[in-house]
């Protein structure tokens, strides 16, 4: 492969390259860290920053099993052990699954639509600093003692000024919702480039299926995080100014809250879950080696469940003592969203059974989804009957079956789509024999660990206790499961050899080492900075089998600025060009002082005005005209 | 396009209507804050089902006269911000300048209204739930109004100083259409406050 930079200067190609290197390159060192806003750029670090999100959560549940393996152990105290769990389903839920999902959305999506960048990037770069600070800020509270510690949904009375009178509660309620400003920002740049930055000729019903799957789940943030922020501000404020929001003698009381939570918190499940269905569908086809089977099916089962997703909160409810035609409503809700999910299996099993599997990790990793999902989906059928809930109600039969559905149905996809896409991050190959390992640990260990929890939850074991006395029936069962964690961390810790070591010595990958179907494997691996030196245009469903000719690109988009071409939202016909932004610091400042405004808020309401007249002025920097724009507006694009 | 590149060589850059990416954006950024806007007035409903006497006893029903003329003010103000947008369109600078600053005046007038019927209130966020749920959405919504003026504030310097004109308005039209929905969510909020409790 010859080096842009090398190149004889007479050829123009090679010139053209070597200008649209110059105009896309990011800035490195030390300040230009906090410059770059090009997708791919910003889609890795969402990933990397998540996995070290995820390691340290997951630690925290390594020593949570520790401290259960016997009864009455001393290992952990129970305050330590209140804010461990916290941590764990905090950092699980709102800074690896939602942030590793949008970090694949964001790499992926715009590589998979044939466009060089997402429209509005500095926005993208500011949605990413927002998580980093919020999450960072979250653990500088634990580092010192100042963790949440009333479990990942917080309820009040328990989660309010009376009960909780340290600071703990206060960097949950006003940490979130700052965290949720990352994910409904992201949502809306992958909405808006998923509707006008396909390639000519990718009509919505050629559209791939983990782009589906993605505008879909962006649609829900759009719809469910904004009742979490507003019930967190809620709850911040009856912390610190004093307001009756969820006070127990008020009009609103503890279950308002819980209203508003669980009308986010469970669309929050497919925001995870929907992704990693896409991915699946990516991984079925390729190497299943034939199409999709039911591709109109899939689309339909996608939306489906994103609507569906909305009518399930109040099962999370159901001991709550609420009126009984809601609750049977919502059972029956919760039943028929298996209807979208099976519908989806069937297809990917037909898909396989018509196709010549070649089984390789990431497909491995999709069988273990089956398995896993259709487990924790049996269960779910189960606690959607409120009679069966009321029983399994805060036992470890719920913390058996929400691990059986999170990991199975978005964690293992999401290992699956990392041996995948790995060799288009890297350019390089993952090693197979380690891959293998790596799932044959994974599926003893998860099933090891969170199978007995079932008979726990069943026997009686509440969760969030810190420990048990002997006699109950609960000593063995927990120790396999702790036996099973270990397994279970070994299983994570090969991939994570298996990344650096492939990162070194990996096998050099080429643009298409899976021979996929989507656009993501036109370009080189790692693609360019400029992603498409030609963006593709495309004339099928699976245009990387669709015999691609030479002429199948777009011309004319000027390498000397960062022109992308936006396309019409049904047809994606060409209708005109977008200017990009390049490097620029005010997305980091803006997530700055977005900051002081959330995290000052819990010591003084004060902070507020003074991170919301900051952020204004930083807006104003922001969008003030440069040099360029004050010229007179383009009439003609080339200059010719 | 059978055996052809597809040349945009010819195609134009958008600055402005609804073909262009930031149009999509300003809708999506709306219909998050309808969910936001939304969340508070099921909360407010929520609340007042859960209660015999709304307001709480000892809390007068709140007055109409003050509320109901900012209320005309601010839904007036459209006009003379609608009136610079498209003014901007036909290169009528004039307009976009005038018809910001009416807008901008008409703004703080509704902002002053709302400051002196609050500073004669009896009760506080503090005082009880009714309290929380009424200056929190009273409060959220005068903050959007706030916002408005500073962002038409810079709007307006730039307008003066000549920066705009028929093919430079993208500022402008996504300015418009923010502050027309911030004028229209002020309506169901007009009468969840004001009307709500006299009428269920």
């Amino acid at each position: 492969m010859s080096s842009p930079e090398t190149a004889p200067l007479h050829d123009p190609a090679a010139e053209e390259e070597r200008q649209l290197v110059r105009t896309w390159r990011s800035p490195t060192g030390f300040p230009g860290w906090f410059l770059p806003v090009n997708q791919r750029e910003i889609g890795k670090r969402f990933i990397v920053t998540a996995f070290g999100f995820f390691i340290a959560a997951g630690i925290l549940a390594l020593l949570m099993r520790v401290q259960l393996a016997h009864p009455r152990l001393e290992f952990l105290s129970p305050d330590l052990y209140n804010q461990f769990f916290t941590m764990h389903g905090v950092t699980m839920m709102f800074l690896f699954a939602i942030p590793v999902m949008e970090g694949m959305a964001i790499y992926l999506a715009p590589l998979m639509i044939g466009t060089r960048d997402m429209a509005l990037p500095r926005l993208n770069a500011f949605g990413y600093y927002v998580f980093l600070l919020g999450g960072l800020l979250l653990y500088a509270g634990f580092a010192v003692g100042l963790a949440p510690d009333v479990g990942w949904f917080a309820y009040p009375p328990l989660a309010g000024a009376e009960y909780s009178p340290t600071l703990r509660a206060d960097f949950y309620a006003t940490l979130i919702a700052f965290i949720e400003v990352a994910a409904l920002v992201a949502a809306v740049e992958l909405v808006v480039t998923i509707f006008k930055q396909r390639a000519p000729g990718m009509s919505l019903n050629r559209m791939p299926l983990f782009v589906w799957a993605i505008l879909v789940t962006a649609f829900m943030i759009v719809f469910a995080m904004p009742a979490v922020m507003v019930a967190s501000m809620m709850l911040a404020l009856d912390r610190t100014v004093g307001t009756h929001f969820f006070a127990a003698s008020g009009a609103g009381g503890p279950v308002l809250w819980q209203h508003l939570f669980w009308f986010f918190g469970h669309p929050e499940v497919y925001i995870i879950f929907i992704p990693a269905l896409g991915m699946v569908s990516s991984i079925v086809g390729t190497f299943a080696r034939r199409p999709l089977f039911g591709y109109t099916a899939l689309v339909l089962s996608l939306i489906a469940t994103g609507f569906l997703g909305f009518g399930l909160w109040v099962h999370h409810m159901f001991t709550v003592g609420l009126p009984q035609l809601a609750m049977s409503f919502f059972t029956g809700a919760s039943l028929l969203i298996a209807i979208p999910s099976g519908v989806q299996i069937f297809c990917w099993i037909a898909t396989l059974w018509m196709g010549k599997p070649v089984i390789r990790t990431p497909l491995l990793f999709v069988l273990g989804f089956f398995f896993i999902f259709t487990l924790g989906g049996l269960t779910g059928v189960m606690v959607a009957s409120v009679p069966f809930d009321q029983q399994a109600h805060d036992t470890f039969f719920l913390v058996a079956h929400f691990h059986y559905v999170l990991i199975g149905g978005s964690v293992f996809p999401l290992m699956g789509g990392l041996y995948f896409w790995w060799p288009k991050f890297t350019g390089r190959m993952m090693s197979e024999k380690m891959g293998v390992a790596s799932f044959a640990l994974l599926f003893i260990g998860f099933n090891v660990t969170f199978f007995p929890m079932h008979e726990l939850g069943l026997i009686g074991m509440p969760r969030r206790v810190y420990t048990y006395v002997e006699g109950m029936g609960w000593d063995n069962l927990n120790f396999i499961a702790t036996v099973g964690a270990a397994v279970l961390t070994l299983g994570f810790a090969v991939t994570l050899i298996n990344a650096i070591w492939s990162w070194f010595r990996g096998r050099e990958a080429g643009p298409n080492p899976w021979n996929g179907d989507s656009l993501e494997w036109a370009t080189a691996s790692p693609p360019p900075v400029y992603n498409f030196r030609h963006p593709p245009v495309v004339r099928g469903r699976w245009p990387m089998w669709e015999n691609p000719q030479p002429e199948d690109r777009v011309t004319g988009l000027r390498p000397d600025r960062r022109e992308v071409l936006i396309t019409t939202v049904l047809d994606a016909r060409p209708q005109g060009i977008a200017v990009l932004p390049g490097p620029s610091i005010w997305p980091f400042l803006l997530a700055l002082a977005v900051c002081v405004a959330f995290g000052g808020f819990m010591i003084h309401p004060a902070f507020f005005l003074v991170g919301f007249f900051a952020a204004f002025a930083i807006v104003v920097a922001w969008h003030w005209p440069g040099e360029e724009e004050r010229l007179p507006p383009w009439k003609e694009r080339t200059r010719e | 396009m059978n055996g052809e590149p597809v040349d945009v060589r010819r195609l134009s850059v958008y600055h402005f209507g609804n073909q262009g990416p930031l149009y999509w954006g300003i809708l999506g950024v709306l219909a998050i804050e309808s969910v936001v806007f939304g969340s508070l007035i099921a909360s407010y409903l929520y609340m007042r089902m859960g209660e015999v006497q709304w307001p709480p006893p000892g809390t007068a029903e709140p007055k109409l006269l003050l509320p109901t003329i900012y209320t005309a003010i601010l839904l007036a103000s459209s006009i003379p911000v609608y009136w610079g947008d498209s003014g901007i369109e036909r290169n009528d600078a004039r307009a976009l300048r005038w018809g910001m600053l009416i807008g901008i005046a008409m703004a703080l007038g509704f902002l002053a209204l709302k400051a002196i019927e609050y500073s004669d209130i009896d009760y506080f966020w503090n005082s009880h739930a009714y309290g929380s749920i009424v200056w929190a959405i009273s409060g959220f919504h005068a903050l959007h109004v706030l916002s408005l003026v500073l962002k038409t504030i810079v709007i307006d310097i730039l307008a003066w100083r000549g920066y705009f004109n028929a093919e430079r308005r993208l500022g402008v039209t996504i300015n418009g259409i923010y502050w027309h929905f911030v004028v229209v969510v002020w309506i169901p909020l007009y009468f969840l406050i004001y009307w709500s409790p006299r009428m269920l």
